[in-house]
């Protein structure tokens, strides 16, 4: 049993306390500083972007808009218009369109991929994400899926 | 009395000046061993650069705006307008790099010379921190100018952050403080840049050079084995060796100078997030980690690349625990020599692959196109010869 009348016992449990108080003191100060380094959501929605002058783009012809900080590719079909983030899935780089091929190169690591974002030859891991197409009164809106 | 002795006498009067004296006495005159040379200058190369860079750094940092819309105009502005600011910005430039170089130098040489083994372990892991915290200096200084290449060079360098197992895609956003390279990100490089490393680097090297002059330079005796110097033998550290680092130092601004006006940097366009240009590689001194992830793909391939390019740190850190011999003089250590030449090799080798790929080169009269992995594939023109015999 703890004889706490010992005064190096005593002195023990003090030292402790003390250790104990201290580092709740520490976390009490630290945490909030490293929770403030987090970064905050920002970016805006990502939902119904409108592509301003999609209706101006032709058959064939691709735009690169940002929808919520990130880089969206937008191409035109001949009856459909398709959008994939454009940051190719191997380092980020950003993928432009070839139409005379009907691919999406990377400038960076010659990679390419196809009409659907699927990865023809190169480095990627993955597809290129597709975003969702609404089309409304002849404007275009762009959703991430 | 004269001004300088009316000064001494002050402090006489309320300090023990005369410890402070002794000790100062002590460090400047102290004897360094015999085998200390040329190549013992690449430390304070390092330690002078790391002045030249805060001194610049802080000129610059008078006109530079860290804002995405104003940092590239401002970077302009001073090599345009502010007197000097050419000069200090080149000198800032090619300083980062040298550092880089001479911190390297200074490693190797440590390295070769067993000068990492006990008792100066600690002098080492903390040389290889320094080592560390000059290439990140170098990495988020890149950023600062806001242009095409630093932008999409630290897109694909903190792309490179989310294959990390486990943590890699909340490390990203933490590095770039977004999902993306944005104003937020050139925020967070730049207090990195400018506050945090540069507290952290000198108290780094404060404690090396304390560690440093608490156990003198090596010699090439065997481990436990040191005698100390004798006057007659040792060098002085005052004058000799200080003279050595004076010709260094003149030579040093010569060379920061000379490359300044005749190799400068160029600004670059403005960053644009929307386009990327083509072939973006990072600095030099990314170079061979950056070619040898390029063999590890796939989910798992991924992990074993970033395995593949955090080992050499990790060998680095431990090394004076892992080699444990009594043998300082490289002859006498073939292993470690070797090793430590692959090593190097395979870096510079790497390196320069990372260089080359995804270009033509010429070699021997034919012209290849280096392929992503450092392959060469011959370019043969319609009639089916080389290029270059065709010419």
């Amino acid at each position: 049993m703890m004889d706490i009348s010992e005064p190096s016992t005593r002195r023990g449990f003090l030292d402790w306390l003390i250790a104990a108080c201290s580092s709740v003191a520490g976390a009490a100060l630290v945490i909030p500083g490293l929770v403030y380094l987090w970064p905050a959501a920002k970016g805006g929605a990502a939902e119904n972007v409108e592509v301003e002058g999609a209706s101006d783009m032709s058959p064939g012809q691709a735009r690169t808009i940002q929808i919520a900080g990130k880089a969206v590719i937008v191409v035109r079909k001949r009856s459909e218009y398709r959008a994939f983030l454009a940051a190719c899935t191997h380092l980020g780089c950003l993928v432009t369109w070839d139409s005379s091929r009907n691919e999406f190169l990377c400038p960076c690591h010659a990679a390419v991929f196809d009409e659907n974002g699927e990865v023809v030859s190169g480095p990627p891991p993955s597809p290129l994400p597709r975003y969702q197409i609404k089309e409304v009164g002849g404007k275009v809106y762009v959703s991430a899926a | 009395m004269g001004l300088g002795r009316q000064i001494e006498s002050f402090l006489d009067d309320r300090f023990d000046t005369e410890t402070a004296r002794g000790f100062v006495d002590k460090q400047a005159h102290k004897r360094l061993p015999p085998n200390t040379g040329w190549f013992h200058v690449f430390g304070s190369l390092s330690l002078l650069l790391f002045v030249s860079q805060t001194i610049t750094g802080i000129l610059l940092l008078i006109y530079y705006r860290p804002t995405p819309e104003a940092a590239h105009e401002s970077i302009q502005y001073i090599t345009a307008e502010v007197y000097f600011g050419w000069l200090y910005r080149q000198i800032h430039a090619w300083g980062g790099t040298l550092m880089i170089l001479a911190v390297v130098f200074h490693m190797v040489r440590t390295y070769f010379w067993g000068a990492y083994k006990k008792p100066r372990e600690l002098t080492w892991v903390t040389g290889v921190l320094i080592f560390i915290g000059t290439i990140t200096f170098g990495f988020t200084g890149y950023l600062l100018p806001w242009n095409q290449l630093a932008f999409w060079a630290t897109t694909v360098g903190t792309e490179s952050a989310n294959k990390v197992p486990l943590i890699g895609s909340w490390l990203q956003y933490f590095l770039r403080g977004g999902d993306a390279v944005t104003g937020e990100t050139l925020s967070r490089f730049f207090v990195v840049h400018v506050i945090i490393l540069p507290w952290l680097f000198t108290g780094l090297v404060v404690v090396h050079l304390i560690l440093m002059r608490l156990n003198n330079l090596a010699t090439f005796e065997r481990v436990g084995e040191e005698k100390p110097s004798p006057p007659e033998y040792g060098i002085p550290f005052f004058p000799v060796h200080v003279a050595k680092e004076g010709v260094v130092v003149v030579l040093l601004l010569a060379v920061l100078v000379t490359l300044s006006v005749l190799v400068p940097w160029e600004i670059g366009e403005p960053a644009d997030p929307l386009s990327t240009p083509a072939h973006i590689k990072p600095e030099w001194y990314f170079l061979p980690s950056y070619q040898l992830l390029k063999y590890f793909e796939g989910p798992y391939g991924a992990i074993i690349g970033i395995f593949a390019c955090s080992l050499p740190f990790f060998l680095l850190f431990l090394w004076p625990f892992l080699d444990r011999g009594k043998e300082r003089h490289p002859k006498r250590r073939p292993l470690a020599v070797g090793f430590g030449l692959l090593g190097l090799l395979g870096a510079l080798f790497l390196g320069y692959l990372g260089h080359i790929s995804e270009t033509e080169q010429t070699f021997f009269g034919k012209r290849y196109y280096i392929d992503l992995l450092g392959r060469p594939n011959e370019i043969v023109d319609d009639a089916g010869t080389s290029e270059s015999k065709a010419h």
